[in-house]
């Protein structure tokens, strides 16, 4: 033993090595095992644990002893298939299915495009500037309720409502309109809103991109006759061409997930219910949690595979481009 | 001459397109600008009106005079239609703020390990925590609820009403973001000095809280500002998992507010006024910190 530690040998340094790389690893478990301890416990158990109630019937009744509810097998999932807040039942009644797509397409889309104008306008040396930046980030900022009450202030049905003194102001309108209680309108209006409150997270990732381009690229294409327009889509445009995907898959899955916007601009009526609020009528309205967990599912299912389609498809497309 | 004339006339060319942009430009800025201010002059200016003011024929876009009926209905006992809004001003407070604190201390721990230590599982980890990302929160509150009724009536606690269970299920939904963006701060730290302090004599846990804590105060704050929002606004857990008013946090009475049968929605945007102020106030002295970490997913959703 003494022999080895005064002339240490290659096979003792490295089980030295080892040992305080093994000392290592189990310091990094102890360091990570209490946020690991959380996610995993609060976040990817409860996701497995939603296929396995999706599977069941569970109820207010039996929410107590929820690990012998009874096996149900596709039950649930029918149920909903067939419900009518959820499927497509011709113009007039979109469903929630289809409601969920084509909101959060449109809203992700006019997102991208309000982000890439703000970002823009703030690319632009102008004096107050960061003042500017700022304000523009006041709606991601501030809390959800918050605007969205303002939001539904604005657009009381009463005459003291905004929108419709504005309106009526200009003559468009003769009688005061419950614009959030209106088929269509609605729709329009919690797009319009989703626009509003998340283009600055748009906006600031433009922003940064839009700042490391070189700039002799400009000055290139100006020599070369280019016009602002021009420059813009031919060199603007092509440079922001990833950042442009990441934000559009980013804010696509979020806006997916969404539940409290709408939930709290028209509580899910008017042609306006999505699948998250679809999942929250089921599960703490009728309370029932087995047909709840098969339509979040059914939204991790749809999402699941529009990522698969974007990531192989379109990215590919833009890399061999 | 035939040479000045040109001259002018480019420069007359120059000076009209320069001006048609400069048009669209301040034309854009104060569009963006107005949309964004006139929500929350509204909300502010809302909340120093009177009943009668609120309900006229016309909006009233300039308050007559500040008037604290709303204040008072939500802050002043003697009030007839007393709200009691103080004690979901101090509930959201028991909430957001030990939500901050203890995310900002696992993330550290975590983090750290992630950025400095190698083990194995490492990658895995990371991306299991990650992935949280992709899951709606409508999915996980269903199984979380059975879930954590099914423990609580064995270790005896009550899943509803109960703050310390919301902070919970708030640390499952801001340590992710905390880890990686500390995780990213961590790396951009340089090992050097670390290993000169090991080499010293100093533990890890020294090295930590002497070296790596100090220089990383900076995003530290952003950090804890970002969990501390992502609580005080959150509003699917609470909205579920509270019942009763006096446990409420200020979103969920926000809601109750608005709900109620008779409108009063200069009360509401008192309260909106009174939450969201403090957030922007805190969000505008940092925002030199805090942008970079908003496209970071500081504030999810």
């Amino acid at each position: 033993m003494t022999a080895l530690s005064e002339k240490p040998t290659a096979v003792s340094r490295r089980r030295r090595w080892k040992s305080k790389d093994a000392q290592e690893a189990r310091m990094a478990w102890a360091l990570i095992s209490p946020t690991a301890l959380i996610v995993f416990g609060l976040v990817l158990f409860p996701a497995f644990f939603s296929i396995w109630i999706s599977f069941r019937d569970v109820t207010l009744g039996n929410l107590n002893d929820v690990f012998n509810a009874p096996f149900v097998g596709w039950d649930n999932y029918r149920a909903v298939f067939n419900d009518f807040a959820f499927k497509w039942q011709g113009w007039g009644s979109w469903g929630a299915a289809v409601t969920s797509v084509v909101y959060t397409f449109t809203a992700t889309i006019l997102t991208l495009v309000t982000g890439l104008i703000a970002s823009l306008v703030l690319n632009r040396p102008f004096r107050g500037r960061g003042m500017a930046r700022a304000i523009f980030l006041f709606p991601y900022v501030a809390p959800i309720v918050s605007v969205a009450f303002v939001w539904r202030w604005l657009l009381d049905p009463r005459p003291s409502g905004v929108l419709n003194d504005v309106l009526m102001g200009m003559g468009i309108i003769d009688l005061p309109q419950a614009f959030l209680s209106t088929r269509g309108v609605a729709l329009v209006l919690v797009i319009i809103f989703e626009a509003w409150r998340y283009f600055p997270f748009a906006m600031l990732m433009i922003l940064a991109r839009l700042q490391a381009i070189d700039k002799t690229m400009y000055e290139a294409a100006k020599v070369d006759g280019a016009n602002t327009l021009q420059q813009f889509w031919n060199v603007t445009l092509p440079e922001l061409r990833y950042v442009l995907g990441a934000i559009f898959l980013l804010r696509l899955m979020w806006t997916f997930n969404k539940f409290d916007d709408i939930f709290l601009l028209t509580g899910g009526g008017f042609g306006t219910n999505v699948l998250p609020v679809l999942t929250y009528q089921f599960s703490f309205k009728q309370f029932n949690f087995g047909r709840g967990a098969a339509t979040a599912m059914i939204l991790l299912a749809i999402l699941l595979a529009f990522m698969v389609f974007y990531v192989g498809v379109v990215m590919r497309n833009i890399d061999e481009e | 001459m035939q040479n000045t004339q040109e001259n002018k006339n480019f420069l007359d060319h120059m000076a009209s397109r320069f001006s048609l942009q400069g048009f669209i430009f301040a034309i854009t800025l104060t569009f963006f600008l107005v949309s964004i201010l006139f929500p929350f002059y509204w909300m502010v200016s809302s909340s120093f009106k009177t009943r009668a003011e609120i309900g006229g024929r016309e909006p009233v876009y300039i308050p007559g005079e500040f008037r604290l009926e709303a204040y008072q209905e939500l802050l002043d006992p003697s009030n007839p239609s007393f709200q009691n809004f103080g004690v979901n001003i101090w509930n959201t407070i028991k909430v957001a703020v030990p939500t901050a604190v203890i995310a900002v201390i696992l993330a550290v721990l975590g983090s750290y390990a992630i950025a400095r230590l190698k083990f194995k599982g490492k990658n895995f980890m990371v991306n299991a925590i990650l992935v949280v990302y992709l899951f709606p929160g409508i999915l996980l509150i269903i199984p979380l609820f059975s879930m954590l009724a099914r423990i609580g009536d064995t270790i005896g606690f009550d899943v509803q009403d109960n703050l310390g269970v919301l902070v919970f299920t708030y640390l499952a939904q801001t340590l992710p973001v905390a880890l990686y963006m500390l995780t990213n701060y961590f790396r951009t730290i340089p090992d050097e000095i670390e290993q000169a302090a090991l080499i010293d004599g100093c533990s890890r846990l020294e090295v930590i809280w002497r070296i790596t804590l100090p220089l990383a105060v900076p995003a530290l704050v952003s950090v804890a500002i970002y969990t501390l929002m992502i609580a005080w606004n959150e509003f699917l857990y609470a909205f579920v998992f509270l019942n009763s008013h006096e446990l409420f946090t200020m979103p969920i009475k926000i809601n109750t507010i608005w709900n109620d049968p008779s409108p009063r929605p200069h009360v509401v945007m008192a309260a909106s006024t009174i939450m969201t102020v403090p957030i922007m106030v805190l969000f505008l002295s940092l925002e030199k910190y805090l942008a970079e970490g908003l496209s970071a997913g500081g504030v999810k959703g």
